[in-house]
């Protein structure tokens, strides 16, 4: 019994080797850095998974945006606006050319002869 | 899909409507609200811009011209109508035909002369760049459809040709 005890390793003296065993281990194998905005890129995947697939095309994006009263309300303004100057323009180069008309007929009817 | 496909028809169709309506609505109200009859010199004024001196003067200008004009349409129906009983008596080209041809050629001619005349005394009475203007405007609308009928005939004639 004597004998079996002076045999044995003491305690203390274990844990200690155990203790730079381990971190020999870990520095011969270095754990990689994370890849940069790797949290920003697992969230992302999340929410593509969470999302249900293919039920909203670019088409249903665009009724949906045509639907907003603002903005619906805007880009009518703008076509009647656009719609009204033009018109007004046409309006205008047409009363112009009549007229310059007027003009010619007075001043050479011949011209029609 | 074919609920947003309607809807986007739909929204298209409106604002082409909407668009549509605004510019007859303006074009007809433009119109309607300034085709007034009117001097026929006022478009001279607005067009290139004169003062009421300077449009006193081409009214002045005008005014003279007028008669003369109208004495030379005078002369022109005239031998037009010479021209249409030598034309009906027979069916050939006769000489009395040849002769009232040259006759209303030379008629015409002589207006188209007095014609520029005017135009060159008008544009000088303008500022020099609307008075440019003026000129190459009247020239190209009085002559110019001229020169466009021969070209296209020539044009045609070619094509024939080539054919």
């Amino acid at each position: 019994m004597l004998l079996a005890a002076s045999l044995r390793p003491p305690l203390n003296n274990m844990n200690h080797e155990d203790s730079r065993l381990a971190s020999l281990l870990r520095s011969s194998r270095p754990a990689p850095g994370l890849p940069p905005r790797f949290q920003q890129n697992v969230w992302r995947r999340v929410e593509a998974a969470a999302a249900p697939a293919g039920t909203e095309s670019w088409l249903d994006a665009l009724a949906v945006l045509m639907l907003k009263p603002r903005l619906a309300f805007a880009v009518l303004t703008v076509l009647m606006v656009t719609g009204g100057l033009l018109g007004l323009h046409t309006g205008n180069q047409t009363l112009r050319h009549v007229a310059e008309v007027r003009y010619l007929v007075e001043v050479a009817p011949n011209s029609a002869h | 899909m074919n609920r947003s496909l309607i809807m986007l028809f739909g929204a298209m169709a409106l604002a082409a409507t909407i668009f549509a309506g605004a510019y007859f609505a303006s074009q007809r109200a433009c119109l309607m609200c300034r085709d007034r009859p009117q001097d026929a010199l006022n478009w001279l004024q607005t067009e290139y811009h004169l003062s009421d001196t300077e449009m006193t003067r081409i009214r002045a200008l005008h005014e003279g011209y007028k008669p003369k004009c109208e004495a030379m349409c005078a002369q022109i129906a005239a031998k037009k109508m010479e021209l249409k009983s030598a034309l009906a008596s027979g069916t050939n080209v006769t000489a009395e035909t040849k002769a009232r041809l040259a006759e209303l050629a030379a008629l015409q001619a002589q207006c188209q002369a007095q014609m520029l005349e005017h135009f060159m005394t008008v544009s000088q009475a303008m500022p020099p760049e609307a008075g440019r203007r003026y000129l190459a405007e009247m020239k190209s609308q009085t002559l110019g459809l001229h020169g466009e009928i021969e070209s296209s005939m020539s044009d045609a004639a070619g094509h024939e040709h080539h054919h």
